[in-house]
């Protein structure tokens, strides 16, 4: 089932065409990851999705229902933003009491949820703490526990861990997962982070406004990145072989590194020339090869 | 959604609001700049002034000191008011410190209707202008009772019906004004030209009675000097009358009209019931173009939506 649906979806700021006839759908469980440099359009998308943005023309559907009947979807919907939109002045129990209200919660209800989500997040120690005097990724566990404090299906995230160390990315991730096992929670991902758009089970790739790419990432990695021979024991032969076939190699101190097109062709390579390797390994091109791929652009350079 | 349940959550986002402006120290010492102000002046030169001017129109006539006490303090705390219940007003409001922290697009995205949630700003801002006007209040009941005490119920009574008014004549312009800023530096500069220039035009730093013709046509044109004299009738008039025991009925109109327990609208007085209808029906037409603003918005993003 497509618990997220989005057609032809248009959004221009004057002459900027932010968001330029986009489609995709995401299904019910799945971590779907939306990839493209800042200003791409994904958050634009985000925002028209949970009502912040009007769109221009185009159809969206969320839960069942048509973005115009916007008080249906937002029940169902958790999101974190980019930076905490939380009161920096109140406590964590103050912030996340007012905000679980809104959702016609009851005061149970809400002490239930808080201690469900409290445990799982070890947020105890922090709870009467005013916001500010947390740490960055304490903040990014009290944004994510706002979001689902009334058990949305599904939670947006719109580059939850930018600005995070990567022990926190780490944690923060962990914590996700661990919900997405539990509670078949569907998870539409905005990043630039490589590694957050690899463990997804379907990434759009948007630039300038429009989509350039979709699939799993196995998929877009075997259609748009090249595959690696990395050797780090082999004969100096090899080299006449290389030149003259010209295949592309990189070659350092500790390894060799022989550019494929794809995994079929590193095999049949190293089928037929097997002797003179003895210690390897075939790596799959990264997903920052996808990005440069079908961007022609080094999502590194921007971020 | 229900109405019980949107009711709920208008009660807690009021709270939240009322919570968050307490909280923010910078924001409510702000806010208190002019009571501060007037104290200090009141301290520094106002006291004497006044007691200076009021013994020169009684002079001839002896004064009990607790009566002077008692007039010069009902003045400072009806003038300390007066400022209060507008600069309190305009300094305590939440919707733009929210837009300014982006915590509005949280309730955006939250199953909240936009009418709750612009209540919500109004009610706290009320509720918060309220608390403090009620607090300096007690202060300078307290006050009075020390130097020297004449107000009646029906008075008291007065000044808490004008309390509410004024406060929420002040609230709904505030509202008024930041339904149109996002703006931190606007909301900074209307906040420090309303302390400032509030206390002139309404009459509480200098009786109206002191400005030239032009000026006092002027100030009797705004709804907000009709509730600076209606404060002064509320702390003044028992004094007047416990001074009207040895005073000539003359003498007693003279002070009245020099330090505004009375005002004249084009050289016609205004009476009491006058005064709170003025202020009254201000704050109805305020209410009325607050909500037609709010309407016309709801519209025109109505209007957005089905254009698409």
């Amino acid at each position: 089932m497509h618990i997220i649906e989005i057609k032809n979806l248009k959004k221009h700021f004057g002459s900027t065409k932010a968001v330029d006839g986009i489609s995709f759908s995401v299904e019910e469980g799945d971590l779907f990851a939306f990839l493209g440099l800042n200003g791409a359009g994904k958050s634009t998308t985000i925002n028209i999705l949970v009502g912040v943005l009007t769109k221009d023309s185009g159809e969206c559907f969320v839960n069942g229902f048509s973005i115009d009947e916007i008080s249906k979807i937002l029940p169902s919907i958790g999101i974190v933003f980019q930076s905490s939109v939380l009161d920096k002045n109140l406590s964590v129990y103050d912030n996340l009491k007012y905000r679980a209200m809104l959702y016609g919660m009851s005061k149970k209800e809400f002490e239930e949820n808080l201690k469900f989500f409290t445990e799982k997040l070890e947020l105890q120690e922090i709870i009467k703490k005013q916001l500010n005097k947390l740490s960055g990724g304490q903040k990014r566990k009290v944004d994510i526990v706002r979001a689902l404090l009334h058990k949305p299906k599904i939670l947006i995230l719109d580059e939850p861990t930018t600005g995070l160390d990567p022990k926190t990315r780490k944690l923060v991730w962990d914590m996700i997962n661990k919900l997405r096992r539990e509670t078949n929670l569907t998870v539409l991902l905005t990043t630039h982070y490589m590694e957050e758009a690899s463990i997804a089970d379907n990434v759009v790739i948007i630039d300038s406004g429009k989509i350039v790419a979709e699939g799993s990432p196995l998929t877009l990695k075997n259609k748009y990145a090249s595959d690696y021979i990395k050797a780090y024991k082999y004969d100096e032969k090899i080299f006449e072989i290389l030149d003259k076939t010209n295949i592309p190699y990189k070659k350092d101190k500790k390894s060799l590194e022989i550019k494929f097109k794809n995994t079929e062709k590193a095999k049949n390579f190293l089928v037929k020339y097997n002797t003179l390797f003895k210690d390897i390994e075939i790596v799959k091109g990264s997903m920052d090869d996808v990005f440069l791929a079908v961007t022609g652009k080094e999502l590194k350079e921007h971020v | 959604m229900s109405k019980q349940s949107e009711l709920k959550k208008l009660a807690y986002l009021t709270l939240r609001n009322i919570k968050l402006y307490f909280k923010d120290k910078m924001t409510f010492l702000v806010s208190l700049i002019t009571p501060l102000i007037l104290l200090l002046l009141f301290i520094a030169f106002l006291k004497s002034t006044y007691q200076d001017r009021l013994l020169s129109i009684t002079a001839g006539f002896e004064l009990d000191q607790s009566l002077i006490d008692a007039f010069t303090g009902g003045w400072l705390f009806s003038s300390v008011l007066a400022t209060s219940c507008i600069t309190v007003a305009f300094c305590s409001g939440m919707m733009v410190i929210d837009k300014i922290n982006k915590a509005n697009v949280d309730f955006i995205v939250s199953p909240v209707k936009k009418s709750t949630l612009q209540l919500s700003y109004v009610l706290s801002n009320l509720f918060s202008t309220l608390i403090i006007a009620l607090v300096l209040l007690v202060i300078g009941l307290i006050y009075l009772a020390f130097v020297g005490f004449y107000i009646t119920f029906v008075d008291f009574l007065l000044i808490l019906f004008n309390i509410i008014i004024t406060s929420l004549f002040g609230t709904i312009l505030a509202n008024i004004i930041w339904t149109f800023t996002h703006s931190q530096g606007v909301v900074s500069g209307v906040c420090t030209l309303v302390s400032a220039l509030y206390g002139f035009i309404c009459g509480a730093y200098m009786p109206i009675s002191m400005m030239g013709q032009g000026m006092q046509n002027f100030v009797s044109l705004l709804p907000g000097t009709y509730a600076t004299v209606l404060f002064r009738y509320g702390f003044l008039n028992g004094i007047l009358n416990e001074m009207g025991k040895t005073l000539p009925q003359g003498m007693i109109e003279g002070i009245a009209s020099s330090f505004d327990v009375k005002l004249s609208f084009f050289g016609s007085e205004v009476s009491m019931p006058g005064l709170v209808l003025v202020i009254t029906i201000s704050t109805i037409v305020l209410l009325g173009i607050f909500l037609l603003i709010n309407g016309l918005k709801k519209r025109k993003k109505h209007k957005k939506f089905a254009n698409k």
